[in-house]
């Protein structure tokens, strides 16, 4: 019986599967391990784990302009590296890109060397006008596909914020 | 070897690759040799992601051989891009590291360390089995066949070549706006390759 971690896992690839995502670049944080693990398993999807943040963003906006679909998964930290990337190849040249990234520095984070990102995430966001939603509950989960297609039918980016709570299949932050 | 005169001979013994340039000197020298605008993407300014680009799209189009150019400056901020390239392992790609020993881009300041560099020996420190590097014309024009047009697998190419002159650095940049491009390059990829791009949905 799949634990909590492992059914949101589950869930969420099945979810990007629907969207007719077939290539996941990823760089690790520990809240996504488990999603990790599942990406790499399972024959749907090409994952590819990159050297670096900005590698996937590279990676996924040349499949993008191959028609393949994608998703750039990484954690806030690596997020933070990125902004020239998105910025330069995404919005310059209007090309779609579907990030997932951890809500690192939220209420109910461990870890204090997340402290930057809990100040400086979501105004970054904020600042680059790039939308986000935050999947807070499993129930939450098909809001993924809606965001999605929302990066394909405005030609830009957007990202969806993954909580602790729903990666350890709790619901709650 | 002069960088003109390389990408002179690069866009003679093309056939039909789809390219992706890297920003400044090789997307001017390739416009300047072939002024192409509709199967070539001019990735302006990227900071070392053209063949991350391209290999995108060499994974999505596994019908269809592409082209990356990246200049050593670019490499020298990403050289895990070719653990990335490595791991993919897309037979249908082939990066070209044009090595001039400088930032083209901005007026030819010095690389770090660019004396001893060697990234021949990088990509096959990172387990690439197919590099080739060659600073001549004439080795270029006989190895170029037997290297690039083999079929043989995803190819690292390091071309040795000189820095722009000052007139060079005047040649025109390719005159598109980014969404000029990505349509003009992506219709065309469509053609070629009968998948849809830029498909509409409600």
């Amino acid at each position: 019986m799949p634990d909590g971690k492992q059914q949101v896992a589950q869930r969420l690839l099945d979810e990007l599967a629907q969207c007719g995502v077939k290539l996941i670049a990823s760089l690790p944080d520990n809240w996504v391990m488990d999603f990790i693990g599942a990406a790499a398993h399972d024959p749907r999807f090409k994952h590819v784990p990159v050297n670096r943040e900005e590698s996937a963003i590279g990676l996924c906006s040349g499949a993008y302009m191959g028609a393949m679909g994608s998703a750039a998964l990484m954690g806030a930290s690596g997020f933070m590296t990125v902004i020239y990337a998105i910025t330069k190849i995404n919005y310059s040249y209007e090309i779609p890109l579907f990030v997932m990234l951890t809500l690192r520095g939220a209420v109910g984070d461990h870890h204090k060397h997340h402290a930057s990102n809990g100040l400086y995430l979501l105004p970054v966001l904020q600042a680059i006008d790039m939308p986000f939603h935050i999947i807070d509950r499993p129930d939450d989960i098909p809001m993924i596909s809606r965001v999605y297609d929302h990066t394909r039918t405005m030609t830009r980016p957007m990202a969806v914020l993954l909580t602790r709570g729903l990666l350890r299949g709790e619901g709650r932050p | 070897m002069r960088y003109l005169d390389c990408f002179r001979l690069l866009a003679e013994r093309r056939k039909g690759q789809l390219v992706v340039t890297s920003a400044g000197n090789s997307a001017q020298a390739w416009w300047h040799a072939t002024h192409d605008t509709e199967a070539t993407f001019y990735l302006e300014a990227s900071m070392s992601l053209s063949s991350m680009f391209a290999a995108g799209l060499a994974l999505a189009q596994p019908a269809l051989k592409f082209w990356a150019f990246v200049g050593d400056g670019a490499f020298c901020m990403n050289p895990g891009m070719l653990m990335v390239e490595r791991h993919l392992n897309v037979p249908n790609l082939t990066h070209f590291l044009v090595s001039n020993r400088v930032y083209g881009a901005t007026s030819n300041a010095a690389l770090p360390n660019l004396e001893h560099n060697d990234y021949a020996a990088i990509a096959r420190g990172m387990g690439l089995e197919r590099v080739f590097s060659f600073d001549s014309l004439a080795g270029l024009s006989e190895g170029f066949d037997a290297v690039v047009n083999a079929n043989a697998g995803h190819s690292f190419v390091v071309l040795e070549v000189e820095p722009f002159s000052d007139t060079e650095q005047k040649l025109e940049q390719p005159p598109f706006d980014g969404p000029e491009l990505k349509y003009r390059f992506g219709r065309n990829l469509e053609r070629m390759s009968g998948s849809n791009v830029f498909g509409y949905r409600f």
